[in-house]
């Protein structure tokens, strides 16, 4: 598509048509229209938007169906000589289990086949695995918790848990939250989009579910924006063919004059906003092709990401994309890359996954390093919960497998007013259970909140005789110790 | 958000300057009581502090409120106090009361701080006034009486025409429709209008679609695999019960108590579908007593939500904060939905037991018919076998057996060993590890043959000659084929008819029990079927069960039922309810903008036989709903929702009736009722992008032919993981939903212009008039679209359009050819250039404010 024509088009047609309809634009059209970081000029903030902000958007790199800890970021060296060893009663305490492994006779312990490192990081340094090489160039750019839990041990109720709050469908999700508090601050993009990434293990991938980006109560305008990497990249976006950009701009100017007509019989501001939303449409249909053409990357954008960062649909491709969303003022990305299910075979598809998203994920956090944009960019890394310490299915030395853990998993984050180069929480010598600093998933939720200036407990939206909040019911508050 | 609170906001005004100088306590006083303090000092005891309730008159009277002395009054002097640490609500809270409110409040304890029953829980009595439609206007003109307003004049027939039409039909009129209306000059042609729309069998599928939304009715399980799961005949059952004017009480009863009904009817379980239609899974790993446990609370929240308008769930955890609903009430309602006799898990099947098949009048027939078939078959083989001599070989270990014995071996793949002896084969089947033999007579073989009965003889050596013998068994061969082919034929005409999850209840029910915190595993005390104390009890007589519960709710003192329901019926047509939370009438709910309407309206609903037509009649035969729906900006601003109803109701057509419109005017829509769910075209990838790999609907194909392409909306498949993306604003159906919220992003602008399905619609649209000459399809296209001619601007708009659409495609035939092949149906138009342009026009219609919107 030609971006500069469409562009000259939509210049100058608005303002042709604004002078021909003769129409005045209404109060409230034209808070839509100028609607910049959610707020019309003149208008207080709401209270949930009382605090500093540290970081203006954010990403989230969520690895959907649970990476194991155990094998990345939670080193645990004891456990060698427990191998194919039973899991100690005094660790398990009676925690219930799945039922995919709660029948197993036996619990053996499983230690992780692959080496780590301790690399420096801006305090004692950090444990990171062989799977994870440019993860580990980056340990002082991150921040590791290693102490989050959860209570939900399947992944429906785990990933709508940790994406909206609430184990049950229904709920607005992070992304919904934000654009909800903050607004957008690019008129010509959605405030929260999602990005569905490739995969590489070859086991069944869990499935992922439109709820967990979706807006529950609130408007849906607030609902993550699927781009994506086959078809239209937004549903819709290209005009059909045999449509070229003049004649839909021609369209346009017709339909907005009958439209403005419209207005001048019913009086419903309404109708103002609906020209505005289709001149915001049209506006899409470039700003959105203008952001998935790489054709202007160089090549070292490439040689950062990776070989992948060229195929449409990688992770590498999505955190390519989601470095020029945030360029552009979106507030959320959030990519969704799947396969981390590691129920047997980790030695076949752990690494597989690893090299997915290692390279990238470093790429992206350098990338906005080297913009100037870490620091007010939250970058978020990890999944559901984590995996077990003890083996489901065949154990030997170089192959197993791991059920679901709630009690403990690794998330990094990095950017963002998050204190880089730490190492936060600590888990005991198998791995299994909290001994220092736990962070519950409501509390992870309310620190990005927090650092995206918004106050967890007053941004909440009455539904069904609830406040409906995204960190649930009893209170819990933003993890300050993760604040720089 | 922003602008239902800024309603809320002039609404409030409004009533406040509008006169009303009196304070009514459940109107002004509740919903600030209930929105700052019963958090901490209300129903709930497990978050009470300092003992103290605000939500009993007598306690707050004996705690914090100095009735006529506000300055004796701890709640006055802590809602005023200037220590954060003494303020009330507290700073941290994110609570606050204005200056107005605070005033409120002190005004009500100065006038004697008077509490009054909450209004949603006090039997609805028929206020004094006019009956019929004139009662609505009669409430109505009221409310802006004190507001200083006047209605709106009359809505033109066009106008009338088309907003009626979709209100009941969710359809546009035709012209023809529409002229025959405008020609029929006596004083019932409205209401023949009305009583055409309320006859057509669109009427039950438009109706149905709210009420789907309600029950959460979906085409997948909902959860992790999202397997496909058959459910359909109770939508239909639902279409059904609209169309037959079903009255609501039975409807409901049906739904709720099918399958308690004496002698249910296979529709009457159907019906019970309603609480099956939640989201299931059965996701490997899952506890099985906590699925469960989701189960049943999603079935009492949705019973909560949709009879008694009441948030019921909120009580699953704790007592409930704002109303009366004690944990212990939850859980003896839990105690009715708790016994199916099912799994909790669905094993990712589509028919998740316990279902019923069911099958139509002609399909009885047809099955009837098979098995006489059957019979006759069964009957000409056994009597062949009757008449057949076997005659054991005189030399059967030898020459009477051609077996090689290698062969007997029991291998599959081998053929079967030929037989002439029935003794010989006796032995090698008796020799043989593991028999193949049908039970019966496995249990027979193994047994020494002296020992054997002579039935059991008799059995073997028929199947012998039947099954083995090499002459005889040939000679049987035909008649065995006919019945198989006869059996086979019957299974399968079976199995063509559907199935539908359906209720039935365990012989003796499961204990219950209260669940500390909501969990699963942290069982209180046991509890006993029990309905909540601050309502009525259960009528004398009624069973304590389900069906119990459905008499309870239509019982002529219940507070709730007839009220939610016609609030529901309200809000469908003017696009907010009398109470605008539809899905809660207690005291976090909204007080309701007229609220002698609404008692009137469930009074007479209940009056009426739960008459649902005779309702919506009469609310669409007011003259409140018959307002013309134009006014000043002013008016718009001052009251965006039109809660005061001083102008007729105008607002953007829910997504079903936004295509379903669309294939109207285009001519392209089937109008047949009921059936399988349709997958109309959708942009690839949808499924798959999300879906588990394992999952039946991880791929979604789509379907080709009108038949099932250009079906109404509520037909298609509803995956719901991912609905079909045309359903802008609809919930995904994970969970129960009562009221759909209308937003206006320049995503469904993209969508009306560039799904294919809408472009198609467009161009088909345009082939219609294509015989006409070009001056007079504009005027063709407004008729149909919008039931009116254009203005003469509009059809120089269109006129001018078309020209320069023409004069484009002329250069470009190819981009002309690309455009009007988009889509099901081909197109055999003659001249694609003038096709393309005026396709370009039909877009435009189908784009335009006035036809995505109800006027």
């Amino acid at each position: 598509m030609d971006t500069v024509s469409r562009d000259c088009l939509t210049l100058q047609t608005r303002r042709h048509f604004f002078k021909r309809s003769g129409l005045g634009l209404g109060a409230a059209a034209l808070a839509t229209l100028l609607r910049r970081d959610g707020l019309a000029a003149g208008l207080a903030p709401p209270a949930f938007r009382s605090i500093a902000p540290r970081a203006k958007r954010a990403i989230y790199l969520f690895m959907s169906g649970a990476p194991s800890q155990h094998d990345l970021f939670d080193y645990k060296p004891a456990m060698r000589d427990w191998f194919d060893k039973e899991l100690p009663d005094s660790i398990r305490m009676g925690q219930r289990l799945t039922t995919m492994t709660s029948g197993q006779k036996r619990f053996p312990i499983a230690p992780s086949k692959y080496a780590f490192e301790k690399v420096p990081n801006l305090a004692e340094g950090a444990w990171i695995s062989e799977l994870l090489p440019h993860t580990r160039k980056m340990a002082k750019d991150l921040c590791i918790i290693k102490s989050m839990h959860t209570e939900a041990i399947n992944h429906d109720p785990a990933i709508t848990y940790i994406c909206t709050g609430n184990q049950l469908p229904g709920r607005p999700s992070l992304g919904a939250w934000l654009s909800y508090g903050l607004g957008s601050t690019n008129e010509n993009l959605p405030a929260f989009v999602v990005l569905n990434a490739t995969w590489s293990a070859k086991r069944d991938a869990q499935a992922i579910f439109n709820r967990l980006w979706g807006a529950g109560p609130l408007p849906s305008k607030h609902q993550g924006v699927l781009l994506r990497s086959t078809g239209d990249p937004v549903l819709f976006l290209n005009d059909p063919s045999g449509v070229d950009p003049a004649t839909r701009r021609r369209m346009l100017d017709s339909l907005n004059t009958v439209n403005a007509g419209a207005y001048e019989r019913f009086g419903d501001p309404e109708i103002q906003t609906r020209i505005a939303q289709y001149e915001m449409a049209f506006r899409m249909q470039s700003s959105v092709p203008e952001l998935t053409d790489l054709g202007a990357e160089p090549a070292s954008t490439f040689d950062l990401y990776g070989p992948d960062s060229k195929k449409p649909g990688t992770f590498a491709y999505c955190a390519l994309l989601a470095r020029r969303l945030a360029e552009r003022g979106v507030r959320f990305t959030q990519i969704f890359h799947r396969g981390w299910d590691q129920h047997g075979d980790i030695a076949r598809d752990l690494p597989l996954q690893c090299r997915d998203v290692d390279q990238a994920s470093y790429a992206l956090v350098q990338d906005l390093k080297q913009r100037g944009m870490l620091d007010d960019t939250l970058v978020i890394w990890g999944g559901e919960f984590g995996r077990t310490a003890y083996c489901q299915g065949k154990l030997t030395r170089d192959n197993y497998g791991r059920d679901h853990h709630p009690r403990c998993f690794t998330v990094w984050m990095a950017g963002g007013g998050v204190k880089p180069g730490i190492v936060y929480g600590d888990t005991d010598e198998f791995g299994y259970n909290i001994t220092e600093n736990p962070v519950h998933i409501h509390e992870l939720n309310a620190t990005v909140l927090q650092l995206l200036g918004l106050d967890h407990h007053r941004l909440s939206v009455k539904h069904q005789g609830l406040d409906v909040r995204l960190t649930g019911v009893e209170p819990v508050k933003p993890v300050e110790d993760l604040l720089a | 958000m922003r602008n239902p609170l800024m309603a809320a906001v002039f609404l409030a005004v409004s009533v406040r300057v509008g006169g009303a100088e009196e304070i009514v306590f459940n109107r002004d006083i509740r919903p600030l009581l209930s929105e700052n303090c019963f958090h901490c000092h209300g129903p709930d005891s497990g978050t009470r502090k300092a003992g103290l309730r605000l939500d009993l008159e007598a306690e707050a009277h004996a705690g914090a409120i100095v009735a006529g002395d506000p300055a004796r009054s701890e709640l006055w002097i802590r809602i005023t106090a200037s220590d954060d640490d003494d303020l009330m609500p507290p700073p941290e809270s994110g609570k606050a009361l204005d200056p107005g409110e605070r005033d409120l409040l002190r005004r009500w304890i100065e006038s004697g701080a008077e509490y009054q029953s909450h209004w949603a829980f006090v039997t609805p009595e028929r206020p004094a006034g006019p009956g019929g439609p004139e009662a609505i206007d009669h409430f109505v003109r009221r409310r802006l009486a004190d507001e200083g307003l006047a209605p709106a004049r009359p809505a033109g027939r066009r106008q009338l025409a088309r907003r009626v039409s979709l209100d009941l039909n969710g359809l546009p009129p035709t012209p023809e429709e529409v002229e025959a209306f405008l020609a029929d000059r006596s004083p019932q042609a409205y209401e023949k209008v009305v009583d055409r729309l309320l006859a057509s069998p669109r009427f039950g599928e438009h109706m149905a679609r709210h009420w789907l939304d309600a029950a959460r009715y979906g085409d997948t399980h909902g959860l992790h695999l999202d397997n496909y799961r058959e459910m359909w005949p109770y939508r239909d059952w639902v279409i059904r019960a609209f169309n037959r004017n079903m009255p609501y009480d039975v409807f409901l009863t049906e739904q709720l108590a099918g399958d308690l009904l004496e002698a249910p009817a296979t529709d009457q379980l159907v019906a019970t579908g309603f609480n099956r239609a939640h989201v299931t899974t059965n996701e490997g790993g899952s506890i099985k007593e906590e699925v469960f446990v989701r189960n049943v609370v999603d079935r009492v929240s949705t019973f909560g939500t949709v009879m008694l308008g009441l948030t019921t769930n909120c009580a699953s955890c704790h007592d409930h904060k704002f109303d009366p609903v004690t944990q212990r009430e939850f859980y003896q309602l839990f105690a009715y939905f708790n016994s199916l006799d099912g799994d909790a898990m669905d094993g990712n099947r589509k028919a998740h037991a316990p279902v019923v098949r069911v099958i139509d009048d002609e399909g009885k027939m047809r099955l009837a018919a098979l098995r006489d078939e059957l019979a006759a078959a069964r009957r000409t083989l056994e009597e062949t076998i009757a008449g057949y001599q076997y005659r054991e070989p005189d030399d059967s270990t030898e020459a009477g057996n051609k077996a090689d014995p290698a062969r007997n071996e029991d291998d599959k793949h081998s053929k079967p060993a030929e037989y002439r002896s029935f003794r010989r084969w006796l032995a090698d089947e008796r020799g043989r590890e593991k028999s193949k033999l049908p039970g019966p007579l496995r249990a027979s073989i193994k047994k020494d043959p002296g020992a054997l009965t002579g039935e059991e003889t008799r059995a073997l050596q028929r199947h012998y000659i039947v099954h083995v013998d090499l002459e005889a068994a040939e000679r049987f061969r035909p008649l065995r084929e006919a019945v198989s082919r006869s059996e086979r034929e019957l299974k399968k005409t079976e199995n063509s008819f559907p199935t539908t999850l359906v209720w039935k209840e365990l012989p003796k029910p499961r204990p219950a029990y209260v669940l500390e915190r909501g969990q699963y595993d942290q069982r209180g005390e046991q509890v006993p079927r029990a309905l909540p104390e601050f309502l009525p009890p259960m009528p004398d007589g009624a069973p304590n069960d389900r069906l119990g519960l459905a008499r309870w709710l239509l019982m002529p003192v219940h507070p709730l039922t007839a009220r939610v329901a016609v609030n529901r019926f309200w809000q469908q047509l003017f696009g907010v309810g009398l109470v605008k939370t539809a899905e809660d009438f207690g005291s976090q709910g909204e007080w309701p903008s007229h609220p002698q309407l609404l008692d009137w309206l469930a009074v007479e609903f209940r009056e009426s036989g739960w008459d649902v037509k005779a309702l919506l009649k009469t609310i669409v035969l007011s003259e409140t709903y018959r307002q013309r729906s134009e006014g000043a900006p002013e008016q718009y601003r001052r009251d965006p929702e039109n809660r005061l109803l001083a102008r007729g109701p105008r607002f953007r057509l829910d997504a079903e009736s936004l295509r379903d419109q669309a294939l109207a005017v285009a001519g392209l829509l089937v109008e047949q009722t009921g059936g399988p769910p349709v997958k109309p075209p959708q942009p690839d990838g949808l499924w798959s992008a999300v879906g588990y790999s394992g999952s039946n609907t991880v791929r979604f194909k789509p379907d080709r032919g009108p038949g099932k392409v250009h079906r109404r909306s509520l037909y298609t498949f509803w995956k719901r993981t991912a609905p079909p993306p045309q359903m802008i604003d609809a919930p995904s159906r994970e969970s129960c939903v009562v009221r759909r919220e209308r937003t206006n992003t320049p995503l469904h602008a993209l969508m009306f212009m560039n799904d294919p399905q809408y472009v198609e619609a467009a161009r088909a649209f345009a082939e219609r008039f294509l015989g006409a000459p070009d001056d007079g399809i504009p005027e063709r296209l407004f008729l149909h679209a919008l039931a009116r001619p254009p203005g003469p601007d509009e059809r120089g708009v269109l006129r001018e359009s078309f020209r320069r659409h023409l004069a484009h495609y002329r250069e470009h035939p190819e981009a002309a050819r690309a455009l009007v092949a988009i889509g099901d149906r081909p197109s055999d138009a003659s001249d694609p250039e003038r096709l393309a342009a005026w396709t370009m026009v039909a877009s435009l219609m189908l784009n335009l404010d006035e036809f995505l919107t109800k006027n």
